[in-house]
C-alpha cells in the first residue's frame, strides 16, 4: 500500500485477511451448491456451525417463552392476587355520601353532632372494656380472636384502656378492627353511615371494597384523639341498622422508646455535622476538604433517614387506622382461606394447588399477549425473506 | 491494459470477490483518515474510526445498491454516521471489527506526527487557544507547545520532563477533549468540503 502511515498498512493487512476468509467461505458455498446431490444442502454459515436440530436449545427456548409469558401474565394482573373487587360501585356509594348527594337523606341520624351511642351499645362496650382490663389481654368481641399481643412494644387494649390525653411523651400507634352485621337490604346505608362517621370525626375513607353490594370492607384514617369516639359511633351504627357488632379488635403499638431513641440520635448527628462543618471551614488542603465533605454527606444521609422515620411515626401516631367490615345478616362471612403462616397438610396441598393454578393462569394470559406478537413477527420475517430471495434472484 | 474499475464497480464486485474491497480501501484509506483527523483532531481516534468504518463497510457491502451514487459516497455515509456516534458518546466502539475477527491495534508511535500532518490546524488555531483553558494543566501545556508553538514531540517531552510517548498521549487526549468541546459549541473544525 502506498502510504507512510503504518496503521493504514496494518489495516490493509487485516482487511486482506478478512477478505481471504470471506473468499474461502464463498467458495465453500459454491462447492456445496455445485455438489448438487439429492440430500438437503447445508450451506456453511459464518460463526456457529449449525444443522442438526438442537433439541436442548428448543427446550430452553420453550422454557424461556413460558417464563416470559408467566411474567407478562403476572404483570398484567397487577402483581396482586386480590379477589374480584367491586369497589368501584362501593366507592360510588361512599362518594355519594361524602359529596353530599341525595343519598344523604337515607343516612341514619345524619346530624351535625356525633351520634350518641345507644345506651345498650355503650354498656356493652364498657362491659367489654372492663373485662379486658381485668384480663390484661386483648379486647375481643364475638368470634374473632385478637391478632396482637406478645411482641415487644405492641399491646392490645380495650378502647377505654388508652387515655384520651396521652401526654407529650407517649407515642402510641392505634389500630382498630370492627365487624358489623346489619339488617338485610341496608348495606348501602351501612356504608354511607361509616363514611359519615369518618367525616364527622375529621377522618376519611382510605380504601374500600364490596361484594355484590351486600358486604364489604372499609379502611378509615381517623385523628388519634377521635379514635374512641369513632369506635363508639361505629358500634352505635350497627344498632341503628338493626344489627350487632360481630367482632372488634383494638391494638396499640407503643413507639415512645423508638421515638426518644431516634430523637437522641438525631441530636447527636446534627451536632456531629456542625462540628465537621467547623473543621472543614478551617481545613487547609483540598484533600482534607474533600474527605470532610464525604463525612458530612454521610452524616447528612443518616440525619435524613432518621427524620424520615420520625415523620412516618408521627404520621402513624397522629392518625389511627380502623378497618370496618360490614355485611348483611344473611351473607356468610368470607372464608379467610388456609393459614399461610402455619399451614396444615391439607392447607399446604390447597395452597400448592392454588399456586399451580395461578402460574398456569398467568402463563395463559401471557401467551395471549405473546401469540399475536409472534404472528406479526412471523409475517414480517416471511416478507423480508421473500424480498431477499427476489433480490438474490435479480443479482 | 484492463480499464480501472470505478468505486461503485469495486463495491458491487466485492460481494462475490472480497479482494475487490481491499482495492477500494487502498484508494480511499488516507482520505478517510484525513477526514476523521480533521474533525476529531486526535490521531488515535481518527485511526480507530477509519478502521471501524472500513470494517463496517465490508460487513455490510451486500446492502449497497447502485442507484447512481458513487460508491465512495456510500462509504462516507458510514463515516459520517460513525463520527456522529463518536461525538455523542465520546468513544469509538469496535463492534464491526469484532464481528469480522479483526484485531484492535494501538496506534504506532511514529503515526502520531504523520496523522497530525494531515490536520491543518491553521483555521482552528484561534478557537483552540480559547478552548485550551478547559483542559487540565498537563494537557494544556503539552497542547500549547505542540499545537500553538508547533514544537516536535521530542522538544515537548524535554520541556515537560516526560517521555515522548507520554507527551504524545497528553496531546492526543487533549485534542480529543477539545474536538468534543468544539463540536458541542457547534464550531466548524475544518473548511474541507465533505465528500
Amino acid at each position: 500500500m502506498n502510504t507512510e502511515i503504518r496503521s493504514l498498512q496494518l489495516l490493509d493487512d487485516d482487511l486482506q485477511a478478512v477478505a481471504a476468509r470471506e473468499r474461502d467461505r464463498l467458495a465453500s458455498i459454491d462447492r456445496a451448491l455445485d455438489a448438487g446431490s439429492g440430500g438437503p444442502r447445508r450451506l456453511p454459515r459464518r460463526g456457529r456451525g449449525g444443522g442438526n436440530r438442537n433439541w436442548g436449545g428448543m427446550a430452553a427456548a420453550l422454557v424461556v417463552v413460558l417464563v416470559l409469558a408467566g411474567g407478562i401474565g403476572v404483570l398484567s394482573q397487577g402483581g396482586g392476587d386480590d379477589s374480584a373487587d367491586s369497589g368501584g360501585q362501593f366507592r360510588e356509594v361512599a362518594d355519594a355520601v361524602s359529596g353530599g348527594g341525595g343519598s344523604q337523606a337515607e343516612l341514619p341520624a345524619p346530624t351535625a353532632a356525633p351520634p350518641p351511642a345507644t345506651d345498650r351499645d355503650r354498656a356493652a362496650f364498657e362491659a367489654n372494656t372492663s373485662e379486658e382490663a381485668a384480663l390484661g389481654a386483648q379486647y375481643s368481641v364475638g368470634d374473632q380472636a385478637g391478632t396482637a399481643g406478645g411482641s415487644s412494644g405492641r399491646t392490645s387494649q380495650g378502647i377505654g384502656a388508652v387515655p384520651a390525653d396521652q401526654g407529650d411523651l407517649t407515642k402510641i400507634i392505634r389500630d382498630g378492627r370492627i365487624g358489623i352485621v346489619i339488617a338485610d337490604g341496608s348495606f348501602s346505608k351501612g356504608v354511607a353511615g361509616v363514611t359519615q362517621i369518618a367525616r364527622r370525626n375529621g377522618g376519611f375513607v382510605l380504601e374500600s371494597s364490596s361484594r355484590d353490594e351486600r358486604s364489604g370492607a372499609l379502611t378509615l384514617r381517623i385523628p388519634a384523639k377521635r379514635f374512641d369516639d369513632t369506635m363508639l359511633a361505629l358500634r352505635a351504627l350497627s344498632g341503628q341498622l338493626e344489627g350487632e357488632v360481630e367482632f372488634q379488635d383494638i391494638t396499640g403499638q407503643d413507639v415512645t422508646a423508638e421515638f426518644i431513641d431516634l430523637g437522641a440520635r438525631l441530636d447527636i448527628l446534627q451536632d456531629r455535622r456542625e462540628l465537621l462543618r467547623d473543621i472543614q471551614a478551617e481545613a487547609t488542603s483540598s484533600s482534607e476538604i474533600l474527605r470532610l465533605a464525604a463525612l458530612i454527606d454521610d452524616v447528612t444521609l443518616q440525619i435524613e433517614n432518621i427524620q424520615g422515620r420520625l415523620n412516618f411515626l408521627k404520621d402513624q401516631v397522629a392518625e389511627a387506622t380502623i378497618k370496618v367490615e360490614v355485611r348483611e345478616r344473611d351473607v356468610q362471612r368470607e372464608d379467610p382461606g388456609p393459614d399461610t403462616e402455619n399451614p396444615s397438610i391439607a392447607d399446604s396441598f390447597e395452597l400448592a394447588v392454588q399456586g399451580f393454578l395461578r402460574i398456569v393462569g398467568a402463563i395463559v394470559i401471557g401467551l395471549g399477549y405473546l401469540i399475536p406478537l409472534g404472528v406479526i413477527a412471523l409475517l414480517v420475517w416471511g416478507v423480508l425473506t421473500l424480498v431477499r430471495r427476489r433480490d438474490r434472484g435479480a443479482n | 491494459v484492463p480499464e480501472e474499475r470505478t468505486d461503485t464497480q469495486l463495491l458491487i464486485a466485492s460481494r462475490t470477490e472480497p479482494e475487490a474491497f481491499t482495492e477500494l480501501y487502498r484508494r480511499h484509506a488516507e482520505d478517510l483518515l484525513r477526514y476523521f483527523a480533521r474533525r476529531t483532531l486526535d490521531p488515535e481516534t481518527a485511526a480507530e474510526l477509519t478502521a471501524e468504518t472500513f470494517a463496517e463497510a465490508f460487513a455490510s457491502r451486500a446492502t449497497y445498491r447502485d442507484q447512481g451514487v458513487n460508491g465512495v459516497a456510500w462509504l462516507y455515509g458510514i463515516a459520517r454516521h460513525r463520527l456522529g456516534r463518536f461525538f455523542r458518546s465520546g468513544r469509538v466502539d469496535a463492534a464491526a471489527r469484532r464481528k469480522l475477527g479483526m484485531p484492535e491495534r494501538d496506534l504506532p508511535s511514529e503515526d502520531y506526527e504523520r496523522i497530525e500532518d494531515l490536520i491543518d490546524f491553521t483555521p482552528i488555531r484561534e478557537a483552540l487557544a480559547e478552548a485550551l483553558e478547559t483542559l487540565s494543566p498537563d494537557q494544556r501545556e503539552a497542547m500549547r507547545l505542540r499545537v500553538i508553538d508547533g514544537l516536535g514531540y521530542a522538544e515537548v517531552a524535554e520541556r515537560l520532563e516526560c517521555t515522548e510517548q507520554n507527551a504524545r498521549q497528553r496531546v492526543s487526549r487533549g485534542l480529543k477533549k477539545l474536538a468534543l468541546l468544539l463540536q458541542e459549541r457547534g464550531m466548524q473544525l475544518t473548511t474541507e468540503v465533505e465528500a
